[in-house]
């Protein structure tokens, strides 16, 4: 297999009657990537599979041009891992805790503890870094995850559930934080979540799954830019009687509060022109319709439904 | 708190290999256990033995017994094997608990380290704590009588290596017992109130069946047996245990490295990445 960053070809893994994941094709660059699907969609199976901890049923996995079957310390060593459960050691401060992270990670013992300091520094905890892990709160052993898993500079970190259990402020932080992390060149991060909106702005790629299979894969650009186009159009008069007249003209429509959204044939706005002019109607706005990853998300679900039929 | 840009540089680093990462492990878990509970049931061992051993020793000078006898005493008490047992139960038994309980366990597992790796550093931290209390007093004791005049060179060094000898096999022994009950349990006082009451309960048991059955085998159940069958053997004591010391050292490493390798079986099987 080439070294890219990611690879699966044809992956699945199943347990005892259930399929975790079901014949799983995806080549992912480096960048930073969003893992994203419901719970119990395969994300972590995924995960556990790519660090070499499970062996596929089928299929062949690598990771930074690694076999995670046949070369897991090789995978590890260059793997930033970040749970989404609580393992941090209540009884260690935080440096201490990073610090011995480091040195399992193969960083030499000086090295471990200067790189410790500094990350705690990057992660906002410099000045409770000597702390007991017992005594800090939700958001800051969080924090203290990130650091160990960035402590030996790994060139690809996986994140699984960074916001887990963090309040809005919390997370706005740990999402900036990682907005940080993903600007440092040579760092590549698969950020796992069921919180579609956390990988908004965050993530160049995106790996959608659900119940195992492979919804969509690719560059979030041209995943959004793909699919049925759009139009919110917001007028001043009655917006019901101008989306009746809009449907006559055989146009989809759909009134979202104030607004209307329509999809144009060929993406031709003059209909909505000549309903205005022949209904006295005064258009407001017309402009594209911002398509979220979320969108996407339900929209492949959706597709995924009809095509399984009822 | 505030978010400040990165300090560190990436740059080449050497990295370690896998012998430095698990003794990295090894290290964090020696100093782990340097608590109230297991530094007193240490210094209680010390005091009883360094003591006992003393006494027994400048007695045999005086009363012209071998003083390889007065050395072996420590182990002629059931306190002995109790002393050790509350050391092994205090230290060992949260070496995996811990871990697991704090679901640690799985960054270790995710770093460039095996199982085995993991395992060998648990293992070899608590053998370490045993060793300081199963042989360190035994060598305080013979320094002692050595400057006391009490017995010569050739002895004490003979008494050393008795000490070692008993010392290794009963710490291989007590290792395997603590790591097994560890890594069935999320609290490590589950595990070292199951280490205790295991080893204690089959040795009363295995006393009392041979007792009723006169089959003096089943004493190779009875972990007190064969430490004093051994002992006996190490120090050149006449003994009038029916087993072979040999045999009873052999049970003795056997048990120990079966228990740690069901550990390890125990670990393969943990969830290291969970929902």
């Amino acid at each position: 297999m080439p070294g890219g960053l990611l690879q699966a070809d044809s992956v699945t893994k199943r347990f005892d009657q259930v399929e975790a994941l079901s014949n799983l094709s995806v080549e992912l660059a480096p960048g930073t990537i969003g893992l994203v699907g419901p719970n119990g969609s395969g994300k972590t199976t995924l995960l556990r599979l790519l660090l070499g901890l499970l062996p596929p049923t089928s299929g062949r996995l690598s990771v930074l041009g690694h076999d995670p079957q046949s070369e897991p310390l090789l995978v590890r060593e260059k793997v930033g891992y970040m749970p989404e459960h609580d393992c941090l050691m209540p009884d260690l401060s935080a440096v201490g805790f990073v610090a011995h992270m480091g040195q399992v990670s193969g960083l030499p013992r000086e090295v471990a503890m200067s790189r410790a300091h500094d990350v705690l520094e990057f992660v906002g905890l410099k000045e409770e870094r000597y702390r007991k892990i017992r005594e800090y709160s939700v958001g800051m052993r969080q924090r203290v995850k990130l650091a160990q898993a960035i402590v030996h500079d790994p060139p690809l970190c996986f994140l699984d559930e960074p916001t887990s259990g963090l309040d809005p402020q919390g997370r706005e932080e740990m999402l900036r934080l990682l907005g940080v992390l993903s600007r440092i060149g040579g760092h590549s991060f698969v950020l796992s979540t069921h919180l579609l909106p956390d990988t908004e702005g965050l993530v160049d790629q995106v790996l959608l799954l659900n119940a195992g299979r492979l919804l969509a894969a690719g560059s979030v650009r041209d995943l959004l830019s793909g699919g049925e186009v759009h139009t919110i159009v917001r007028i001043k008069g009655d917006t019901r009687a101008f989306a009746a007249a809009l449907s006559a003209k055989g146009v989809a429509v759909e009134v979202e509060g104030s607004d209307l959204k329509v999809t144009l044939p060929g993406g031709n706005t003059r209909t909505i022109f000549e309903v205005a002019q022949a209904t006295q109607t005064q258009v407001r706005y017309l402009g594209p319709s911002v398509r979220t990853i979320e969108d996407l998300f339900l929209s492949m679900i959706d597709g995924a439904a009809r095509r399984n039929g009822p | 708190m505030s978010i400040s840009a990165p300090r560190y540089v990436s740059g080449p680093v050497v990295h370690v290999g896998r012998t430095t990462r698990a003794l990295a492990i090894f290290r964090r878990e020696l100093l782990r256990r340097a608590t109230w509970g297991p530094l007193l049931a240490v210094a209680l061992t010390w005091l009883v033995v360094v003591a006992a051993a003393t006494f027994s020793v400048a007695f045999s000078s005086l009363t012209g017994f071998s003083a390889m006898s007065g050395f072996e005493s420590p182990y002629e008490s059931v306190a002995w094997i109790l002393l050790i047992l509350i050391v092994a139960a205090t230290v060992g038994a949260g070496s995996l608990a811990d871990d697991i309980g704090s679901r640690a366990i799985t960054l270790y597992l995710s770093r460039p380290i095996n199982l085995s790796d993991y395992l060998v550093a648990k293992a070899g931290a608590t053998g370490t704590w045993l060793l300081i209390a199963a042989v360190g007093p035994g060598c305080v004791a013979v320094a002692l009588t050595t400057a006391l005049g009490y017995v010569s060179a050739s002895t004490a060094l003979a008494a050393v290596g008795a000490y070692f000898a008993v010392g290794i096999v009963t710490a291989v022994f007590f290792t395997g017992v603590t790591l097994v009950f560890s890594s069935v349990t999320r609290r490590s006082l589950y595990a070292g109130v199951a280490t205790f009451g295991a080893v204690l309960s089959i040795g009363v048991s295995a006393s009392v069946v041979s007792g009723i059955t006169g089959n003096t085998q089943i004493l190779y159940a009875n972990p007190v047996t064969l430490t004093q069958t051994m002992a006996e053997a190490a120090f050149g004591v006449s003994s009038s245990s029916p087993l072979n010391p040999t045999t009873c050292a052999v049970v003795m490493v056997l048990v120990g490295v079966v228990l740690a390798t069901l550990a390890w079986w125990r670990l393969a099987r943990i969830e290291v990445v969970g929902e």
